[in-house]
C-alpha cells in the first residue's frame, strides 16, 4: 500500500503519477492511498513511485497492509476485477465490430488490440472472466484473415 | 568493489550486475539485502530506493549506470531500452524483445538457486544481445 501527498502545483508530477498508478492497476482505497496485492514485484513498483513522489517535493510511505475483514478484501478484489473486465469488454466489442471491415483495417486493428491485451494483462491482478473472451475475439480477427488468405 | 542491491533480482538488477561486471568493475562482487539499512558501509547500492544508481527521472537503473559511468555504446543503449521496457513498460521505447526476455527471466527465477546464480545464468543472455546488437546496430 502506498500513502502519498503531492503538492497541488505543478500538476505534471500529479498527472504522471496518476498515469503510472493506472498502468499498475492499483486499488484506490481513498484519496492518495492506493494498494496492490503484495508481491516482490508490486512492492518494488510502489517503492519507485514513492521515490518519484519524494523527488517531486511530496511525501510517500509504503505499508504492508491488510483489511481486517475478508468481506472488505473481497470487495477490493471485486472492484479491481470489475474494472479490468470492463477494459476487456471494450476490446471484445471493438474486435467484434471490426470483423466485417476491409482486410487492411482488420490487420491494423488486430495488431493494436493484441498490444492492448498485453497492456491490460500486466495490470490484471486477479482472475478475470472477460480475459479469455477478449483474447478469443481478437484472435478471431487473425483466424478470419488466415482463412481468407487460404481461400 | 562490492555492489549491493535488493534480494529477488529480476531484469533490471540482473542486467545492472552484468553491466557493472563487464564495463565498470571486472572484479565486482554482489551482496543482496532485504532492507537498505543492511547495505555494507563499503558497498555501492544499485537499483534501490534513494541510490544514485536507481530509477531517476523516468530512467531505469541500467540507464542510470550508463549515464553515471559515461558509457557511450549504442548496443548497450539498446539493451537499456529493452531493460526499461521490461521493467517499467511505459512504452517510451519500442523493444519487441522486452516481453520475451521478461518471460525468460521469470522462468529462470523459478529454477535458479538464488540471486547470485540468477546473475550468473543471465550473463550469457546479455552477452548474446550485446554481440548481436554490436553487429547489427
Amino acid at each position: 500500500m502506498l500513502a502519498y501527498r503531492l503538492p497541488r502545483t505543478p500538476s505534471t508530477p500529479r498527472i504522471t503519477l496518476w498515469r503510472k498508478l493506472r498502468r499498475l492497476g492499483v486499488a484506490q482505497i481513498v484519496d492518495c492511498v492506493v494498494a496492490l496485492p503484495a508481491t516482490a514485484d508490486t512492492r518494488e513498483q510502489l517503492e519507485w513511485l514513492a521515490e518519484d513522489v519524494v523527488e517531486a517535493g511530496g511525501e510517500a510511505t509504503i505499508w504492508l497492509a491488510e483489511p481486517t475483514t475478508s468481506a472488505e478484501h473481497r470487495r477490493l478484489a471485486a472492484a479491481m476485477t470489475e474494472r479490468i473486465d470492463a477494459e476487456y469488454r471494450a476490446i471484445t466489442s471493438e474486435a467484434q465490430s471490426t470483423v466485417g471491415r476491409p482486410a487492411t483495417e482488420r490487420r491494423r486493428t488486430l495488431a493494436r488490440l493484441r498490444r492492448e491485451l498485453r497492456r491490460v494483462a500486466t495490470r490484471q491482478h486477479f482472475p478475470a472472466d472477460q480475459a479469455q473472451v477478449a483474447r478469443d475475439a481478437v484472435e478471431g480477427l487473425a483466424d478470419a484473415a488466415a482463412s481468407e488468405a487460404a481461400a | 568493489m562490492i555492489w549491493a542491491t535488493r534480494r529477488h533480482v529480476h531484469i533490471d538488477r540482473t542486467a545492472c550486475a552484468w553491466l557493472l561486471r563487464r564495463f565498470v568493475d571486472p572484479a565486482a562482487e554482489f551482496v543482496f539485502v532485504d532492507d537498505p539499512d543492511e547495505v555494507p558501509a563499503d558497498a555501492t547500492p544499485f537499483d534501490m530506493r534513494g541510490a544514485e544508481l536507481g530509477h531517476r527521472d523516468g530512467r531505469c537503473s541500467f540507464e542510470s549506470i550508463l549515464i553515471r559511468y559515461q558509457i557511450d555504446d549504442p548496443a548497450l543503449e539498446r539493451i537499456g531500452q529493452l531493460v526499461h521496457e521490461a521493467d517499467i513498460a511505459d512504452e517510451r521505447y519500442d523493444s519487441p524483445e522486452a516481453p520475451g526476455i521478461d518471460a525468460i527471466l521469470r522462468g529462470l527465477t523459478l529454477t535458479a538457486g538464488g540471486d547470485q546464480q540468477l546473475i550468473d545464468q543471465t550473463a550469457p543472455l546479455y552477452d548474446a544481445l550485446y554481440s548481436l546488437w554490436s553487429r547489427t546496430g
